[in-house]
């Protein structure tokens, strides 16, 4: 016995997971403590999602608390609007936040806004779990973000992890809140096996449950003559900047992990540029009415004369995600186009 | 001292070959039975490799190495 337990506190603080692994532990921790949350979605039952957000959990517990749907998101996501608003706590999967066209009313007129129109006297307490984001050439309709469509519309709560530690607090968090969240994990930070290699998107993961809470942001690296702040796979992006520019002496980056868009953190982005003075956003979304204007705005509606050189916005622009991967290279939000804009506002 | 074997996934034959797709631990670490030390994947399946004992792990192939299944990846001292 004595031996076990000095086993496991060696392992203690040390033990990996990656995005997805830690996402799914999350899950089947709530699951395990409140029988009202159940899984459903397409292919999230047998194959485990498509981008592994549930493997495993059809074998832990069942048919009845995890169902794979037909491909009706209307159908499947009015029906865990409907179990929530009767006390339960499900979790929807739409496969790709692309397909939110043939489901938005469920969504943005239902799941939004009932807690609104019954003026708080009926909960939603549900989570819409999506994969986002692009850079392997799955085009325009399997490749977006969009999570500025989400953060503009009131009424849901927008979570977005970029590590294993975030993506299980932020799963546990978003289950236990009564309102509806939507929780976007990018496939780029999930730590797939047949993704592009990211170190990042394996981490160390406490095993006990923990929350981490909504509407913080995180300072992922401290740093004096710039803020940059991201979110999602591209918060991997401007790290492994940071750190390039701080090898090569001079520049010191603070990049600043965003994790949730509404509520958005403004304290910290105001914090952080107001001991830098330089910005520059990074944005998987599209450039035009979206999350890098609101941070900008953020400054500028405070205090303008905080800023000591214009600002850099790193977005897609206003395109369709291309197939080719020259040209998906061209229009993402890529380490040289960071490090060109950050050297651009330093120089400003 | 234990052997940790690439994981007969595939049963095309005895010469089938796998890459090794994520490590979970590091070269040194102290490991219990059971725990998570690897993730490998032959023809898009994923499979996970737990320690079959505990001890300190010494890793002998780098992420992303092509092996053959069967062959020996890690050994636990």
């Amino acid at each position: 016995m004595t031996v076990m337990e000095t086993q496991s506190t060696d392992t203690a603080g040390t033990r990996r997971l990656t995005t997805a692994k830690a996402m799914v532990e999350g899950i089947a921790q709530e699951m395990e403590r409140d029988p009202s949350v159940v899984y459903l979605g397409e292919d999230v039952g047998k194959y485990g999602g498509i981008f592994s957000s549930t493997a495993g959990l059809l074998d832990r517990f069942g048919e009845d608390r995890v169902l794979d749907t037909p491909i009706s998101e209307t159908a499947f996501i009015g029906l865990a609007i409907g179990a929530a608003v009767e006390g339960m706590r499900p979790i929807a999967e739409l496969m790709f936040v692309d397909f939110f066209g043939v489901c938005m009313d469920q969504i943005y007129n239902h799941m939004a806004k009932i807690h609104y129109e019954s003026g708080g006297a009926v909960k939603v307490p549900m989570v819409l779990t999506t994969a986002v984001g692009g850079g392997y050439s799955d085009a325009a309709q399997h490749s977006q973000c969009l999570w500025g469509t989400f953060a503009h519309l009131p009424g849901m709560k927008v979570v977005i992890p970029s590590t294993p530690h975030d993506a299980k607090g932020l799963i546990v968090s978003a289950i236990r809140d009564d309102n509806p969240v939507v929780y976007m994990f990018h496939k780029g930070v999930m730590g797939l096996p047949w993704m592009a290699k990211n170190p990042r998107a394996t981490d160390v993961v406490p095993e006990e449950p923990y929350e981490v809470p909504i509407g913080k942001a995180r300072i992922a690296r401290e740093g004096s003559d710039i803020t940059v702040v991201s979110v999602s796979l591209s918060v991997h992006h401007a790290l492994d900047v940071a750190d390039r520019l701080a090898a090569d002496g001079g520049i010191e980056a603070e990049v600043v992990d965003l994790r949730s868009l509404k509520p958005l953190d403004r304290d910290a982005i105001l914090t952080s540029v107001a001991k830098t003075g330089r910005l520059v956003v990074v944005d998987e979304d599209y450039l035009s009415y979206g999350l890098s204007g609101e941070v900008v705005a953020t400054i500028t509606d405070v205090d303008p004369g905080m800023l000591r050189a214009p600002v850099e916005r790193v977005a897609v622009p206003d395109v369709p995600l291309p197939y080719a991967r020259s040209l998906e290279t061209a229009v993402l939000p890529t380490r040289d186009r960071i490090e060109e804009a950050i050297h651009r506002v330093v120089k400003g | 001292m234990t052997d940790v074997p690439f994981p007969a996934v595939a049963d095309k034959g005895p010469g089938s070959e796998g890459v090794v797709a994520t490590w979970f631990v590091r070269d040194g670490d102290s490991v219990v039975a059971d725990q998570l030390l690897a993730e490998v994947q032959v023809d898009k399946v994923a499979v996970e490799v737990p320690a079959p004992a505990a001890g300190t792990i010494r890793l002998l192939v780098p992420e992303e190495a092509v092996v053959t299944q069967g062959a020996v990846i890690a050994r636990i001292e």
